[in-house]
């Protein structure tokens, strides 16, 4: 059967049994192996007599279900995260595709752009709904099917616009394309929809038509597509005796009422409403109309036009008329001169119009002819004042106006200025505030104050009656917000007394970092780990004593002696080989720094005989400091700390003693050996 | 493509909006009780002031941060700013005018023809863009110019950009593209 021997008698008549997945040797009965993974196809019979193959199916790229042997246990261990990412998209696409019923080719194209998506990161910050949906509708373009984004925002309840602002950012971002709408694809749908019945094909074929020729004549730009459909499909529908109405049609293709009738009436504008049923069916029509928008906003024009050349008419007209008037009046002062004299008194005696008004008011009654004398001396009054002209001045006798014309000027000016409004008098006192005012004003300097007029600007500016009436009106309507916010600076103060006030901390800004230069690559590596601390577990003390200085790194005397010596000879080697030579100075320094400090250490400890010549120098530091273990850390310490005084000054490194340093240099060197073996 | 040459456009800037900064911390509720032609919007934490020659509208910050918008050219922008740093001066603010500096611009364009919107769109892909179940006009996008066209079927461009000129050059840009798929006068 298989070429194996038996390990027991080494008989090589072995047989498999596949079903059980175990191997024995027929000769001495031992079993060489069981549970073996076999890989042949099996068939299994069912009750109803037919045969199904054994296992399951897996899919090309492994998104559906892949055989665990945990269990389930840790089902998503061995996955990563975009793949779960992947296949929480393709469950939602066929989910919401097939609602929308897509055929499978379009999910799967979908499920591409989805892809394609996600690799480039455009579903950061999106939802994944909205991401889906851009990805179906992106292939319902494409491929042309007919559904609508509208389609897509009912099904997921999300507003069109934003859905449209995903599609068209996926669309930009893949450099996809998509064809414009064509309405046409609609009118099937919604045809069905409405539910013609035998003569569904008839209907939206007439429906086309009347697409194709509302196409021609502009009315499909820039509207959306299915209004156009629903406009379309109510004509043709009545055009087939079916009786449906506005409400029908709106209900099918999504679109408002008003919406609806504005295309209807627009294409009542075109020449091809005119036609009759059988017309229309047979005749093309070649011209094109202009866009309805267009035409709309020629005719305003027209209007515009057309208003204008009747102002016109009537201004001359008016002419007309006044020219008859003042023949009129000379006829009345020829006739009448006493009447008018004693309107003339009554202009020269400046008191405006209100005296002549309230003169006709009480004459009007008495003496028509009058009326119009004093209306039309009055309109010449307003013509003077208007005009500026110093006949008129002299006409009010006002002193105030004769002394400032261009007062008078300013009376053209659309804004109301104070001049016009008659308080020369404050606005002098203004004009000399303002001469001050420049003053403070350059203390900004910046502010440049040509052109500006103050004028106006204090005219923006309440003064203090009208602010204090404001403030009222706004404290009395703002009442329930103020005491709130009393309320909580109170609460406030009284959690602060308490002192259980927290604080809320302003959101973190996200800083970008700064760029991390070093010149070598060990610096690099202790500047990211400040930056961020990769783990809490890492004792970065040490690694701090790794890489340099090593200050403040714990004493461990206790450590094994012996370990320590060969600890140092290692360390010795190492740390300048590992500081790459950045600053050999230092390095040296270092290196000739525990041969300096031991000196004086060794002779206040005990008088321990030392060989005088110290052969070893390497060994020297070594020595006293596996004696001093005895004596205790603490007075170690001070011993230590008191010898190391100057030798420290010295080197010009205030908190890092010599030993100090070693010790940390050993402690490195620990973690070091540590970390290595 | 001759066309070019013999036909003027007029642009017409609807609106420009400007931002520029106080350097001073302003007293909403000050501004707000003491000035005419002002909405005090509490809850946003904003004063809207109106003013009326040149009639701007600004958007008052308490951080000293002003935006004017309604200006219908730059120039106009500036005095419009001036304007309002001087009355908030009056107000009583320690106003230093600074930053200034014209942030949008929105102009208004019509083109003389109309224009076939599928066409353009399928001849400028990468740029223009058109929904029309979303917005009636095509967008067309020149990065170059940070600006954005509405092109709309009447021949009618609304662009934003910012600042006038980069406005006059995107038109300028657009209109030989425009020009191709409009609308032949039969």
């Amino acid at each position: 059967m298989t070429g194996r021997v038996c390990r027991g008698c080494g008989g090589t008549d072995i047989e498999l049994d596949a079903a059980r997945g175990d191997a024995v040797c027929t000769a001495c009965g031992s079993v060489l192996e069981d549970n073996i993974i076999v890989s042949e196809v099996q068939f299994v019979e069912s009750s109803g007599g037919g045969s199904s193959a054994v296992g399951q199916f897996v899919s090309l790229d492994g998104a559906g279900k892949t055989p665990t042997l945990g269990g389930g246990f840790h089902v998503n261990l061995g996955k990563e995260s975009r793949a779960q990412t992947l296949q929480n998209g393709r469950r939602h696409i066929h989910h919401l595709g097939n609602q929308l019923q897509l055929n499978q080719h379009c999910l799967d194209t979908a499920f591409n752009f989805f892809k394609m998506a996600v690799s480039r990161h455009l579903t950061r910050g999106r939802k994944m709904a909205h991401v889906i949906a851009a990805c179906l509708y992106l292939v319902c373009r494409t491929e042309g099917t007919p559904h609508m984004l509208l389609d897509l925002s009912d099904l997921l309840q999300v507003n069109v616009y934003v859905l449209g602002k995903t599609f068209l950012l996926l669309a930009r971002e893949l450099c996809i394309n998509a064809p414009a709408i064509d309405p046409c694809l609609y009118i099937p749908r919604f045809a069905h929809l409405l539910e013609f019945g035998e003569k569904n094909h008839e209907v939206s074929m007439t429906a086309l038509r009347l697409l194709q020729r509302m196409k021609r004549d502009w009315m499909h730009t820039g509207r959306r597509p299915s209004g156009l459909c629903g406009a379309a499909l109510l004509v043709a529908a009545r055009m087939h005796d079916f009786r449906r109405t506005v409400k029908e049609v709106i209900s099918v293709v999504k679109v408002c009422e008003s919406t609806l009738r504005k295309r209807l009436t627009e294409f009542e504008d075109t020449p091809t409403s005119q036609l009759t049923i059988d017309e229309f069916m047979k005749i093309d029509l070649e011209e094109e109309c202009d866009p309805p928008s267009y035409t709309a906003g020629q005719r305003k024009l027209r209007m515009k036009q057309l208003e204008q050349v009747l102002s016109k008419k009537l201004e001359e007209v008016e002419g007309e008329i006044s020219s008859y008037q003042d023949a009129i009046e000379i006829e009345l002062e020829n006739s009448r001169p006493k009447a008018k004299g004693g309107l003339a008194s009554l202009a020269k005696d400046g008191s405006a119009e209100d005296t002549a008004s309230s003169l006709c008011g009480e004459e009007d009654t008495e003496d028509e002819e009058l009326e119009a004398a004093a209306s039309h001396l009055n309109k010449d009054l307003y013509r003077e004042l208007l005009g500026g002209t110093p006949g008129s001045s002299e006409a009010t006798g006002n002193p105030e106006w004769g002394g400032r014309p261009p007062a008078l000027g300013s009376l053209l000016d659309p804004l109301p200025t104070a001049a016009s409004l008659g308080i020369s008098d404050s606005i002098r006192e203004c004009i000399s505030s303002q001469c001050s005012d420049p003053k403070d004003a350059s203390g900004d300097g910046e502010l440049d104050l040509s052109g500006i007029d103050d004028l106006e600007i204090d005219r923006y500016i309440l003064n203090e009656s009208e602010a204090r009436v404001k403030a009222e009106l706004w404290m009395r309507e703002n009442a329930e917000y103020l005491r709130e916010q009393r309320e909580k600076e109170a609460r406030i103060a009284k959690e602060k007394e308490l002192g259980i006030y927290k604080e809320h901390k302003p959101k973190k800004s996200c800083k970008r970092r700064e760029p991390i230069q070093a010149s070598t690559a060990r610096e690099a590596i202790e500047k990211m780990l400040e930056q961020k601390k990769i783990s809490s577990k890492i004792n970065y003390s040490v690694l701090r004593g790794l890489s340099s200085a090593g200050g403040g790194s714990p004493h461990r005397e206790d450590a094994q002696p012996e370990h320590s010596t060969s600890a140092r000879k290692l360390s010795r080697r190492r740390t300048p080989a590992s500081r790459s030579g950045a600053d050999p100075v230092t390095s040296v320094g270092k290196r000739l720094r525990p041969l300096v400090s031991t000196q004086p250490a060794k002779k206040a400890a005990t008088g321990e005989a030392l060989l005088p010549s110290s052969p070893a120098l390497r060994a020297e530091p070594a020595r006293p400091q596996a004696v001093l273990v005895e004596s205790g850390p603490v007075s170690y310490h001070a011993d230590e700390e008191a010898d190391e005084e100057e030798p420290d000054e010295e080197d010009g490194e205030p908190c890092v003693s010599a030993l100090q340093m070693m010790g940390g240099n050993d402690y490195g060197c620990d973690g070091d050996e540590d970390d290595g073996y | 493509m001759d066309a070019d040459s013999d036909v003027a456009l007029d642009i017409l800037i609807t609106n420009v909006v400007c931002v520029f900064r106080t350097r001073c911390h302003l007293n909403l509720r000050k501004i707000a009780l003491e000035g005419a032609n002002v909405i005090y919007k509490r809850d946003v934490g904003k004063v809207l002031m109106k003013l009326r020659k040149p009639r701007i509208t600004a958007t008052i910050w308490s951080s000293g941060k002003i935006i004017c918008t309604g200006a219908t050219s730059e120039e106009e922008a500036k005095f419009g700013a001036r304007r309002l740093a001087r009355s908030l001066q009056k107000l009583g603010f320690q106003v230093i005018f600074t930053d200034f500096k014209v942030v949008n611009v929105l102009a208004v364009c019509n083109m003389p023809f109309e224009i076939r919107l599928p066409e353009f769109t399928k001849n400028n892909r990468p740029h223009a863009s058109y929904e029309p179940e979303l917005h009636p006009a095509v967008c067309y996008r020149i990065k170059s110019l940070r600006a954005t066209l509405q092109i709309f079927s009447t021949g009618s461009i609304t662009v934003t950009g910012p600042n006038v000129k980069a406005v006059a050059t995107a038109v300028e840009q657009i209109y030989p593209f425009v020009f191709e798929s409009r609308k032949e006068i039969l």
